[in-house]
């Protein structure tokens, strides 16, 4: 769908873009990450042609990206903007005009995202008369009226109560499920966990890592599993012997454990399990995969390490 | 060019949504047609008609003053000294607004008295000065030569030396249709500088609530700029062709309804000297009767000439002003902040009326003609000249000029474009003179 190669992009020699590329998929949702100054604002803001790559390519659909594929994407920047004065019907259509779009479709388009919202009594109101979320709902609605194949979201999430998060999320998954494309920029990890198929980290202007989002995680095993246990604490740590290490212990009463182990050499699952049974009663037995908030601090964290 | 018409009248639709522009559009025109009325009304002040009584102890008036009295002041005549407080308290001069004193020795010292109760109207003063003078001027002529009154006026005429431009033989051009000229370009720095603040503003409002980035993932900073000017300049050109309208009615309607009597020749009538003694008459009266505004209104300036020439210098400065406006909106962080650069285009702005002014009195200074060519005060000085009247076959400077300043315009805009691509999504910053020069040197 879109197949960003070797973009860079310095203001006044100041690099905020290093040679990035990415390659986003038809029908994922793409998790865009990476701390605030990495260069992701203004990667999308190349992808927007709202400012220019000094270097590199940009793809849509195979063919390089020109004015006609704008009307294609849709957009929600990270700092909102409205006219205030404006009414929410009116400011709709007139921004789905902008992308393209025949007023009469504007019309009707906007109007049936106003109704899927509940906003729709707020119509003829203006944005400076509605509350905060009400306007982040009209601004979310704003960036897909002219039903763009590639969705573009700086923060969709960010101003939202937790009603309306899922209320986003939901609608996310829905136009996933239609076959539109999503770009998700967002430090809500949680949100990337749940909804993103892929996503890449950027960091000091480079890609630091891109892949799905399970992989991701994947890469960062380190090995530990958590076994919840009845029995006795002693007799757990003398069956690990010297073939595992125990990372972390909690009790959960009445003569209940939450164990975490990590391996060592070359054992596996099977072999901590034959070590243990006949020793306790195990309830429960889980690898340990990293958060993607885990995922992101260890991948900046190396970096940082590396740098020094 | 779809996208640009689009914010074009989304920017028109926002004027119109604005309570201020509105009444703008109504009080504007009545504030002008009130200044007019004043203007008017300063020549039409106090009492119209008189009842005058002349004090001549000497009989030298004969008793008449003219053959025919005018409609406006009738005499009275007593062959006796009256005291002042006589006639103001006396119950038999109740009846006569005015007293004039013409006793034996006004044909040495040509001194007379005329007493009000009422302080009458500028014409009808210049009645009653015009017939005691002419009446004291047959006695003078009588008692002290043996000349024909007409030929003793004939004598009296004054040589009339007119001093005219070898360039404008007829005396076309004149100071006051020049000032009209000057009227016609200070509206246009009025409406650029007033628009031209309204570019700026909307312009920093679309970056200080972040809009700008919603519409530049639509639209090109350069559709967004043009958009922007053009949809503000409609909404510039409607007012004026609102305003326009509601003075021409105003004007009608004064010659229509409040001020009959402008142009009725018959107010001039009932003094029975000779036809070249009247016209002469008439021409000094016109001149003093409404004052000169009057005359020049509604007689010397061809306001559909004025009115499309005006149209096209407006726009063409609008847009050329309005790239300023624009890229200062561009680079600064907040409309506060942006005022600071908007000193120099007043300044500028200010300069083109004075050297329009300076077109007025002194039409032929070397620095007029430059002016009238250089774009910044293109418009106003060459209004003045189009209002002084263009000297046969000087048509081409007029054409010249617009040319330029058309050029000028877009050279202008492209470079506007650069700078407000660059500075439009700088946000929380104050605007610097190098943010302008990043922009220019910007690809």
């Amino acid at each position: 769908m879109l197949a960003i190669t070797d973009v860079s992009k310095s203001f006044n020699r100041k690099l905020a873009l290093d040679a990035v590329s990415l390659h986003v998929q038809k029908g994922e949702i793409y998790g865009l990450l990476g701390p605030n100054g990495a260069g992701k604002t203004t990667l999308i803001r190349i992808i927007n042609q709202i400012i220019e790559a000094n270097k590199g390519t940009l793809r849509f659909d195979g063919k390089l990206m020109s004015n006609e594929h704008l009307r294609l994407i849709g957009y929600l920047p990270e700092e909102r903007g409205l006219y205030k004065s404006m009414g929410v019907l009116e400011q709709l259509v007139f921004l789905a005009q902008l992308r393209g779009m025949s007023k009469e479709n504007a019309v009707k388009s906007a109007n049936f995202w106003l109704e899927k919202f509940d906003i729709k009594d707020w119509s003829k109101k203006r944005i400076e008369e509605l509350s905060k979320g009400m306007a982040q709902k009209v601004q979310f609605i704003a960036a897909l009226v002219h039903e763009p194949d590639l969705l573009i979201l700086d923060e969709p999430l960010s101003g939202f109560d937790p009603l309306n998060v899922e209320l986003i999320l939901n609608e996310l998954k829905s136009l996933k499920s239609q076959g539109k494309t999503i770009i998700l920029s967002t430090h809500n990890m949680r949100s990337v966990e749940e909804i993103c198929d892929r996503a890449a980290l950027i960091h000091h202007s480079k890609k630091l890592a891109e892949d799905s989002v399970w992989n991701l995680r994947a890469a960062q095993k380190s090995g530990e599993f958590s076994i919840r246990f009845s029995g006795n604490m002693i007799a757990f740590a003398n069956a690990l012997w010297t073939d595992f290490e125990l990372i972390d212990k909690k009790e959960l009463g009445d003569n209940r454990f939450l164990a975490v182990v990590k391996m060592r050499g070359n054992n596996q699952i099977n072999d901590l399990l034959n070590a243990l049974m006949g020793q306790i009663k195990i309830e429960a037995v889980e690898e340990r995969i990293p958060t993607m908030q885990e995922v992101f601090m260890n991948l900046i964290s190396g970096k940082e390490v590396e740098n020094a | 060019m779809r996208n640009s018409w689009l914010i074009a009248i989304r920017e028109l639709k926002e004027r119109f949504s604005n309570g201020t522009f509105l009444w703008m559009m109504v009080l504007g025109p009545l504030c002008f047609l009130l200044f007019l009325f004043f203007l008017f009304k300063s020549g039409d002040e106090g009492k119209k008609s008189l009842t005058v009584l002349i004090a001549d102890p000497a009989g030298l008036m004969d008793n008449k003053i003219v053959s025919s009295e005018g409609k406006n002041v009738n005499y009275y005549f007593i062959g006796d000294y009256l005291e002042i407080e006589e006639f103001r308290d006396g119950k038999a001069y109740q009846n006569f607004d005015a007293l004039i004193e013409v006793n034996e020795k006004v044909l040495m010292n040509k001194k007379s008295f005329v007493f009000y109760r009422e302080n009458p109207s500028a014409d009808v003063k210049m009645q009653l000065k015009f017939q005691l003078e002419r009446r004291v001027e047959e006695v003078m002529i009588e008692n002290f030569t043996n000349l024909s009154v007409d030929q003793f006026r004939q004598i009296k005429q004054p040589l009339n030396v007119d001093f005219r431009n070898v360039y404008d033989p007829k005396n076309e051009a004149s100071e006051l249709e020049g000032y009209v000229g000057l009227v016609f370009g200070f509206l246009i720095v009025l409406f650029v500088l007033l628009f031209g603040m309204t570019i700026l503003r909307s312009t920093t409002k679309e970056k200080s609530n972040r809009i700008v980035e919603v519409i530049l993932a639509s639209v090109k900073p350069y559709q967004l700029m043009l958009g922007k000017i053009t949809g503000i300049g409609l909404a510039a050109l409607i007012q004026i062709f609102v305003w326009t309208f509601f003075i021409a009615i105003g004007l009608i309607v004064f010659r229509q309804y409040i001020f009959p009597d402008m142009f009725d020749p018959s107010n001039w009538e009932g003094i029975q000297v000779s036809a070249e003694v009247q016209q002469q008459l008439m021409e000094t009266n016109s001149a003093e009767r409404y004052n000169q505004f009057v005359d020049l209104i509604y007689e010397r300036i061809n306001f559909g000439f004025m009115f499309a020439h005006f149209l096209f210098f407006f726009i063409a400065a609008y847009y050329f002003y309005g790239a300023f406006f624009s890229t200062i909106g561009s680079i600064a962080g907040t409309e506060s902040d942006g005022q600071q650069f908007v000193l120099p285009i007043v300044i500028i702005l200010g300069l083109s009326v004075y050297l329009g002014f300076l077109a007025v009195v002194v039409p032929d200074a070397t620095i007029v003609k430059y002016a009238s060519l250089i774009p910044f005060t293109a418009p106003v000085v060459m209004m003045v000249k189009l209002a002084q009247g263009l000297p046969i076959g000087s048509y081409y400077l007029v054409i010249l000029s617009l040319l330029i300043l058309v050029v000028s315009t877009i050279v202008l805009l492209w470079l506007a474009g650069k700078i407000y691509k660059n500075g439009i999504l700088q946000f929380g910053h104050r605007a610097k003179l190098k943010n302008i020069i990043q922009g220019l040197k910007s690809k």
